[in-house]
C-alpha cells in the first residue's frame, strides 16, 4: 500500500495554522468546494440525534 | 497552498470497529478546529450582505478583528475556542437560518471574541449584545448586567473587565464555576464538574445558560439552584467511576473530546432522553439519568455519536436516499443515515452490557446486564447487513459497515446463559413483529390476489408472496402492557415480580397465559380470540406469534416470524374469523 492509500484525504480542509485574516485573501474558490460540500451536509444533518426511554 | 486533514486508514478502521483511543480522538478534534475555521469563514462571506443590518455587520467584523487579534497572540486560546461545541452551534446556525428566512445572529461572534481575549488575558474594547439582562462569554459563563440597554462597551486591561460605573470584575474570576469557592457579584461561571477516577481526568462543564447549545429536541435546563447543579455533579463523577472502571477505553477518549454536558428538562421523570447534535462536537445532552450505571451507559451512546458526526464531517459514509430501513432500537422506520448512526450506537452499547455482565453484584443487575448485552449485539450484523444491501453507503461507507457486521459476528459468539438469551430474544421479536404490523405495506391487489388463492386451495409458491414496502403508520397498533412487562422482566424484576404475585395485571387471557409460560394454552386462546372476531386485532396475532416462538416443534413458527403483516392483512380481507394456523399453514 502507497502512502497516500495508508490514509484517506478527508472533506475538510486543514486551517489550523492559517490565521482568520488569511482566509480572506485565499480567495472563495480555494475553500468553496469544501463549504459547499458542507453547507449540503448542514441540511441533511442538522438535527440532533436523539433517544428515548420511558422506565417501566 | 491548503490541503485537507488526513485520516491514516488504521485510525478509520478503529473508529470502524466501535473504538478510537486518545490519540485516534484527536484526528477528529483537529478537524473540527479547522471546520470552525472554516463556517467563521464562510459566515464572513456573507457578513456584508444586504440583508445584514448595519449594526450586525459592525459587530461582526468587531468580533472577527478582535478574534484575529487573540489568535495571534494566543494561538492556544485560539484553539481553546474553536473547540468549543458553543462556536459550532452559533456558527451552524449563522448558516441555516438565512435559508429558513431568518437573520443569522452575527453580533454574538464579539460574546465570543470577548470570551478568547478574557481567557488570553489580552486588553481589548468591543461592544457586546445584552440578552435578557445577561452577556454571555461562551465557555466561562456569563455577566449580569442590569438595565435596558441592548449592547454595553466591555473593556479590559488585562487584569480587570468593566463596562459602565456599575461593573468591574477581575479577569482572573471570569471562570467557570467549580462550585469550591462563591462567584463574583455580577458574574455567573458556567458549572464546571472535575470528576476523577482511578487516576483519570474529566473535565466538564454543565451548559445551563447558552442558547446556541439549546438545541435539541427536549429544552435546556435552565437557572439550576445549586443543590441541583451539585446533583449533577455528583451523578457525573458516580457515572465516571462506573466508566473508568469498567469501561476505561470509552473513557479515555470521552475525557479527551467530550466538554460539555447539557442537562434537559424531559415532560415526565420517569422518561430518560438524551441527544447529540451534529453541529455541536463535544457536547452530551441528557436528561437527569436515574441512576450512575444509566448515566455511564447514556455517556457510552452518545459518545457514539459524537465520534460517528465527527467522523462523517470528515469521510462522508452515508448517500442521501434510499428505502427507509428497520432499526430494532426505534419504533419509527429510519433512513439509512440513521440507522447507521443506531448500529454504531449499540455496538459499544452491547460491549458496555458485556462489561456490567462481570461488574455487577445483584442476581437482577446481572440478568439486566445479560439481557441486554444478549439484545443489543443481535442486532448489529443484521443491521449492518440492511446497510449495505440498501445501497445508500459511500466506499468508505461500505467499509466501515463491514467492520461493524464483523464485530456483530464476534459478539454474537460469546456465551450468555439461556435464561437470558431466551428472554432478549423474546423482546427483539415482540420488537421486530410489532414494528412489521406497523410500517410494511403490501398493494391491496395483491393481498386480495393471494388471499383469493388461499381460499380456492391453491397450492402457494413463492412467486405469489406480495412485495413489501416500509410506509410508515401503515395499521394502527399501539403498545401494550404485555410488551411493558415483557421488558419489565429484566429491566425491573422486582417490580415484575410483585405485579405478578398481585394478580392485578391488565391483560388478556391470552396474555396471561403467554406470560405465565402456559404456551399451548397460550396458543389456543389467541388463537380463538383471532378467530371469534371480524376486527383486526393486531395485538393478538403478535401474541400469537410469540407463543409460537416458544414452541421450538411448531411447524407454522417461522411463518408468524417472518410473514406476520401478510398473514393479517390476508385475514383482513377475507373477513376475519378464520384460523390463523391454517393460513400460516398454507403459506409454510
Amino acid at each position: 500500500m502507497t502512502s497516500q492509500e495508508q490514509e484517506i484525504s478527508s472533506a475538510v480542509p486543514d486551517l489550523r495554522n492559517l490565521p482568520l485574516d488569511r482566509l480572506k485573501p485565499l480567495g472563495g474558490s480555494v475553500l468553496a468546494h469544501s463549504i459547499a460540500l458542507f453547507r449540503q451536509r448542514l441540511k441533511e444533518s442538522g438535527l440532533p440525534l436523539s433517544s428515548f426511554q420511558s422506565r417501566i | 497552498m491548503i490541503t485537507t486533514h488526513r485520516l491514516p486508514q488504521t485510525v478509520f478502521g478503529e473508529f470502524a470497529a466501535g473504538g478510537g483511543d486518545q490519540d485516534a480522538i484527536r484526528y477528529l478534534c483537529e478537524a473540527q478546529q479547522s471546520k470552525h475555521m472554516m463556517l467563521l469563514h464562510a459566515i464572513a462571506e456573507e457578513a456584508d450582505g444586504a440583508a445584514i443590518p448595519a449594526y450586525g455587520k459592525a459587530a461582526f467584523w468587531a468580533g472577527y478583528a478582535l478574534l484575529t487579534q487573540v489568535q495571534a497572540t494566543d494561538p492556544g486560546t485560539g484553539a481553546w475556542l474553536l473547540s468549543l461545541p458553543n462556536l459550532g452551534g452559533w456558527a451552524h446556525d449563522c448558516l441555516v437560518r438565512p435559508e429558513q428566512g431568518l437573520a443569522p445572529d452575527l453580533a454574538h461572534i464579539t460574546c465570543f471574541a470577548a470570551a478568547a481575549a478574557v481567557h488570553a488575558g489580552i486588553p481589548f474594547e468591543i461592544d457586546v449584545p445584552v440578552l435578557n439582562e445577561r452577556v454571555q462569554l461562551p465557555g466561562l459563563g456569563s455577566l449580569r448586567i442590569a438595565g435596558q440597554s441592548p449592547w454595553i462597551t466591555l473593556r479590559s486591561d488585562g487584569e480587570w473587565l468593566t463596562g459602565r460605573e456599575d461593573l468591574k470584575v477581575a479577569c482572573r474570576d471570569l471562570v467557570p464555576d467549580d462550585g469550591s469557592t462563591g462567584s463574583a457579584p455580577q458574574w455567573y461561571g458556567t458549572p464546571a464538574v472535575r470528576a476523577v477516577a482511578d487516576g483519570l481526568t474529566w473535565d466538564v462543564r454543565l451548559e445551563t445558560g447558552d442558547l446556541y447549545l439549546d438545541r435539541y429536541t427536549l429544552p435546556m435546563s435552565t437557572n439550576l439552584p445549586a443543590g441541583e447543579i451539585d446533583h449533577w455533579r455528583r451523578r457525573i463523577q458516580s457515572a465516571w467511576e462506573v466508566l473508568v472502571r469498567h469501561h476505561r477505553s470509552a473513557a479515555e477518549p470521552l475525557a479527551a473530546s467530550v466538554s460539555v454536558v447539557v442537562p434537559l428538562t424531559a415532560q415526565r421523570d420517569t422518561d430518560l432522553v438524551s441527544a447529540t447534535s451534529p453541529a455541536a462536537f463535544g457536547a452530551i445532552a441528557t436528561s437527569w439519568p436515574p441512576d450512575s450505571v444509566t448515566m455511564a451507559e447514556t455517556l457510552v451512546h452518545e459518545f457514539q455519536h459524537v465520534k460517528l458526526c465527527g467522523l462523517m464531517d470528515m469521510v462522508p459514509l452515508v448517500k442521501t436516499g434510499g428505502d427507509l430501513i428497520y432499526a430494532p432500537w426505534r419504533q419509527d422506520p429510519r433512513p439509512a443515515g440513521g440507522l447507521l448512526q443506531g448500529v454504531y450506537a449499540h455496538l459499544e452499547i452491547a460491549r458496555f452490557w458485556h462489561a456490567q455482565r462481570q461488574a455487577e453484584i445483584d442476581p437482577d443487575d446481572i440478568l439486566r446486564a445479560q439481557v441486554l448485552f444478549a439484545r443489543w449485539r443481535s442486532t448489529i450484523d443484521p443491521s449492518a447487513h440492511a446497510l449495505l444491501e440498501a445501497g445508500c453507503l459511500t466506499r468508505h461507507g461500505v467499509r466501515f459497515a463491514e467492520v461493524l457486521q464483523d464485530q456483530g459476528r464476534h459478539l454474537k459468539t460469546v456465551h450468555v446463559p439461556d435464561d437470558a438469551e431466551r428472554i432478549a430474544e423474546e423482546v427483539a421479536l415482540d420488537h421486530r413483529l410489532t414494528w412489521q404490523l406497523r410500517h410494511v405495506a403490501f398493494a391491496p391487489a395483491e393481498v386480495a390476489r393471494l388471499a383469493t388463492a388461499y381460499q380456492q386451495g391453491q397450492f402457494f409458491t413463492a412467486e405469489m408472496r406480495p412485495r413489501a414496502r416500509i410506509k410508515e403508520d401503515t395499521r394502527k397498533v399501539g403498545s401494550t402492557v404485555r410488551t411493558q412487562l415483557l421488558n419489565m422482566r429484566y429491566l425491573a424484576p422486582v417490580r415484575y415480580r410483585e405485579l405478578c404475585a398481585a394478580g392485578v395485571l391488565p391483560l388478556s387471557e391470552a396474555d396471561v397465559l403467554l406470560i405465565n409460560g402456559k404456551t399451548s394454552a397460550a396458543v389456543q386462546a389467541y388463537r380463538d380470540q383471532i378467530v371469534g372476531s371480524a376486527d383486526p386485532l393486531p395485538d393478538a396475532w403478535i401474541g400469537l406469534a410469540l407463543a409460537l416462538h416458544q414452541l421450538s416443534q411448531s411447524p407454522v413458527r417461522q411463518a408468524f416470524a417472518t410473514h406476520l403483516a401478510v398473514m393479517f392483512d390476508m385475514h383482513a380481507y377475507s373477513g376475519g374469523r378464520r384460523d390463523p394456523l391454517d393460513l400460516a399453514g398454507w403459506l409454510t
